[in-house]
């Protein structure tokens, strides 16, 4: 078997092995902590779906049938693969009576668009910035910028949320403090709509560009006066290669390998719904749905954004590490 | 006789790193304001008796609702009639207390790992090694949420260690690298030779060339510890009552000061902002030291 | 400016700055060198070959400067030339073979991309002609096609080593500055890449300047060649008179230190450590190590004379004093 197939192989199965291990660690977290959370999870359904209370009793028998409830602890785990492997998280509490499933990929959108945008923005600003003033030795521009990175790509999120939140809702008025969307507009593809999404979105977003942008900046600012001294571009400049060259080819193709890879070891974070950013903005994504899930101690959403969240991150690392290789000649595929 | 001339050798180096310590804009910049904030936030309940008698700053009713700031209640009280200025002074020490607390637990365990990995190699490295890696990627916030959701009252010590266990992968990876590279070394072969035993070795020429590594591990713990804590608590998930920062911020804009008194709120913003940026501060002083190339950097 | 002259360094100084004041690494050289030869410069570690070579091809890096002098090269003084005409005279008049070639490639390009970049930066000519010149010039160098389609850390050392001198020569440039090319290869490379700056000068009429610390490189292929130490050159010569006729003693100590298959001899080495450039020693520079010092060694530095035809050496025990 050549090398390639070997390594594929391996890996692969590594990711199989972990990801079962996740999904088996998620069911038995359950179990383990103390005041049955599942007992109570159908208790608080019976209880509080009073007023469609026949539906209650007819979802929750068949919740009960589906994973297996009423057997021992071997039954309900192997009902409880043959339900995920299906898709089926189980019926939530929170927006009773439908799936948990289907609550949270409708707030997945919110979430991926949000952050997803805000990690793509931040990396790019971050990175060019980072590269082009380390490149140019004297820029006082990038000292500067420097300076604030250091402060400002360690402070929490949250707290520039907050102090956005003071500033732009409260004491200017301009932009609103949460929600996704004018709630008196209904979701389509038109422009107010639309442009709703932005003025929603920008506060939330903001928080999120400020602290990861200055990251990038640093540590791309960082990675690029290191090749400074290099060898290899010593050379390149005593081969009167054009300034522009220089930098395109030799210094940022150089940075570009690791700041990818930490791109996307970061978007496979993201998923996680950044939940303390979308609960104080109360921005309608996965991580405001847990949180809320969390307070309604609404079991089978909880535990379904957590199997959701362990498969994102351990997918995009297998893509990561089988895309590298292709991309950085150095790395061949091996242990 | 080597025992000696081993003790001799941590008091030189120690010697100068302190040395080097002096000179380091960042760190002395950095750890002054740490230091401060360190001091004020432990003798808080001190100031705090001065100013409230034998009342706490969290309880009920120490002042009046709403009351206006005033000399003895500089930022006011809230809707509760809780002290907040002495709630922010003893909310730094427990934000602190759980940040250099849950430090200390991951920084042990992630050296116990990272020097038995480093050092032994083999299996036991391998082993190790995929398990902290495991670690590593699978996100563990959320499962601290979920605990915390379902057992209410968590003591501060209990808070910091779960913490301090959810955060040491990434300092024992680089423990780990640091070691291994080491090992290898001539004079960790001349160890060897003069006879000292593993231990020996790991005390005395392993630990003070891994020690920066250490130091600077600790404090990512910490400050990642204080921001995972705050955070959380902002959004009401944790044990309710322990009077951290992040327990006051959740209070105030609870409450409504951000339109009322938005000033309260970016007291409490300044301070916490103060933490992360002092600590942060240290942490790339360090890096600077260890590894003069980085110095050009920055422009402080 | 004599005939057949294509560099003439005059009084070059290259200093660096320290905060113990300037380090005077290159002080004061002067020399020449002749079209169509290859020209060795040899001395210890640290006695400034290196920094003395990138004063005439103008790549100092601070802190290190050029503090005075002129380098005529085809009669224009390169230090007087702004960035951008420097820029147009390197690669297609002047080349450079960089120390530790082996790093010298970017590891994430492929080796084609990396020799022809220089070739399209300083020209009109297409990207197809330039593969062409590339693939010509991998060839004469023995190098096989593929290589070009390669990543650097796919070569050995010797190859990498080849695929630079393939790439300075590319666009014929009439000087070729190398900087310890064989320092880090073993024996059959080392061959290998003589051979290749031999057949340059041969076959295409180059000029080599070759720096080296080892003085069985310089014997093998010099046709002349100069002796620095501690910053100043301290005699030149064609190689025969330098090696079957060393003036200075230090030459001598050089000479004397290199091993011998055929002769059964007694190695010495040369007492004492070398200076420091923040520190020279007064007078002559060499006077502390040398076993025939006098005291005006301690007082007076000697000047370069030319004592036979061609040969040149800066003691105190020859020019008649």
């Amino acid at each position: 078997m050549k090398p390639l197939q070997k390594y594929l192989l391996k890996r692969v199965a590594a990711y199989i092995v972990t990801l079962y291990g996740a999904v088996t660690a998620v069911f038995f977290l359950f179990r383990l902590i103390p005041g049955n959370p599942i007992e109570a999870f159908i208790g608080q359904i019976m209880a509080t779906q009073f007023t469609q209370a026949e539906l209650a009793r007819k979802l929750v028998e068949q919740y009960k049938a589906e994973f297996g409830l009423e057997g021992d602890l071997f039954t309900q785990y192997v009902n409880y693969m043959r339900q995920l492997l299906r898709g089926n998280f189980g019926v939530s509490l929170y927006g009773f009576p439908r799936s948990a499933q289907e609550l949270i990929f409708q707030s997945l959108p919110w979430t991926i668009g949000l952050l997803g945008l805000s990690a793509v923005i931040s990396w790019f600003f971050g990175v060019v910035l980072g590269a082009l003033t380390a490149w140019k030795r004297e820029s006082k521009v990038g000292a500067v910028l420097a300076g604030l990175a250091v402060v400002f790509s360690q402070i929490p999120y949250y707290i520039i949320a907050v102090t956005l939140v003071l500033v732009f809702s409260y004491m200017l008025g301009w932009l609103p403090a949460t929600g996704a969307y004018n709630p008196s507009l209904s979701p389509g593809l038109n422009i107010q709509f639309i442009l709703s999404v932005i003025k929603y979105g920008l506060l939330p977003a903001l928080s999120l560009v400020l602290t990861q942008a200055f990251g990038w900046f640093l540590s791309t600012r960082y990675l690029t006066i290191s090749l400074l001294g290099e060898d290899f571009l010593v050379y390149a400049e005593a081969k009167g290669i054009k300034q522009s060259r220089l930098f395109r080819r030799y210094v940022f193709r150089n940075i570009l390998l690791p700041q990818t890879t930490g791109l996307g070891i970061s978007l496979g974070f993201m998923i996680g719904g950044q939940i303390v950013l979308e609960t104080i903005f109360a921005y309608p994504g996965m991580g405001y749905l847990f949180s809320r899930a969390l307070g309604m101690l609404d079991y089978n959403l909880i535990s379904g954004i957590l199997i959701l969240q362990s498969f994102v991150v351990l997918t995009a690392n297998l893509i990561l590490d089988l895309v590298y290789p292709l991309i950085d000649p150095r790395v061949k595929y091996h242990e | 006789m080597s025992r000696v001339r081993n003790s001799s050798k941590i008091i030189v180096s120690l010697k100068r790193v302190i040395g080097i310590l002096g000179k380091n804009n960042k760190l002395k910049i950095g750890s002054s304001i740490f230091l401060a904030l360190l001091v004020i936030g432990y003798i808080s309940p001190f100031i705090n008796r001065l100013r409230l008698g034998d009342k706490r700053p969290d309880a009920l009713a120490v002042g009046r609702r709403w009351e206006q700031p005033s000399i003895k209640f500089p930022l006011g009280t809230d809707d509760y009639g809780r002290d907040i200025f002495g709630m922010l002074l003893i909310g730094t020490m427990y934000s602190l207390s759980i940040g250099l607390l849950a430090g200390a637990i991951a920084t042990l365990i992630a050296v116990t790992i990272g020097f038995i990995s480093g050092y032994k190699g083999g299996i036991t490295d391998h082993v190790l090694r995929t398990f902290t890696d495991t670690l590593m990627v699978v996100p563990l916030w959320p499962i601290y949420m979920v605990i915390a959701t379902y057992t209410r009252k968590l003591p501060l010590e209990t808070v910091a260690i779960l913490l301090g266990i959810f955060s040491w992968p990434g300092a024992a990876r680089v423990i780990r690298a640091q070691v291994l590279s080491l090992r290898e070394r001539a004079f960790v072969k001349l160890a060897k030779l003069n006879m000292l035993n593993d231990l020996e070795i790991v005390f005395t020429e392993l630990l003070p060339n891994v020690a920066p590594y250490i130091v600077i591990g600790f404090i990512n713990s910490a400050m990642g510890a204080i921001f995972a804590e705050t955070g959380l608590r902002l959004i009401g998930i944790g044990p309710p009552l322990l009077p951290t920062l992040g327990y006051l911020l959740s209070i105030t804009i609870g409450v409504g000061m951000l339109s009322v008194r938005p000033y309260v709120v970016a007291a409490v913003v300044a301070v916490l902002s103060l933490i992360f940026v002092s600590l942060n501060l240290i942490n790339i002083g360090l890096e600077e030291e260890f590894n003069p190339r980085l110095k050009k950097v920055t422009g402080l | 400016m004599e005939k057949g002259t294509i560099l003439e360094v005059k009084n070059l100084k290259v200093y660096y700055k320290t905060i113990a004041g300037d380090a005077k690494v290159v002080d004061d050289v002067t020399f020449s060198v002749y079209h169509g030869e290859i020209f060795g410069i040899a001395g210890e570690s640290g006695c400034g070959k290196s920094t003395l070579v990138e004063g005439v091809y103008r790549i100092v890096k601070p802190p290190g400067y050029i503090a005075g002098g002129e380098v005529l090269f085809e009669g224009v003084d390169l230090l007087k030339l702004s960035e951008e005409e420097m820029r147009d005279i390197r690669w297609k008049k002047m080349a450079y073979i960089p120390q530790g070639a082996m790093s010298s490639l970017n590891p994430v390009l492929r080796v084609e991309e990396q020799m022809i970049d220089a070739i399209l930066d300083h020209s009109n000519i297409s990207k197809e002609e330039a593969l062409e010149i590339a693939k010509k010039s991998l060839s004469e160098l023995g190098l096989p096609e593929a290589v070009l389609r390669m990543y650097p850390h796919e070569l050995s050392g010797g190859m990498k080593q080849r695929v630079i001198i393939a790439t300075a020569y590319a666009l014929r440039p009439d000087l070729i500055i190398a900087d310890e090319p064989v320092t880090a290869l073993d024996v059959v490379s080392t061959r290998e890449v003589l051979q290749t700056l031999r057949e340059l000068r041969d076959k295409y009429g180059a000029t080599v300047m070759l720096v080296a610390h080892d003085m069985a490189v310089h014997a093998e292929i010099d046709d002349r060649l100069a002796v620095m130490y501690a910053g100043k050159v301290i005699e030149i010569g064609s190689v025969t008179d330098i090696f079957y006729d060393p003036l200075h003693p230090y030459t001598k100590g050089l000479i004397d230190s290199i091993p011998s298959i055929a002769k059964k001899k007694l190695i010495r080495g040369i007492p004492g450590i070398a200076p420091s450039p923040l520190n020279w020693p007064s007078g002559c520079r060499f006077h502390p190590r040398c076993p025939y010092a006098r005291d005006i060694c301690k007082a007076e530095e000697p000047e370069l004379k030319e004592v036979k035809p061609g040969h040149l050496v800066a003691c105190h025990l020859y020019g008649g004093d």
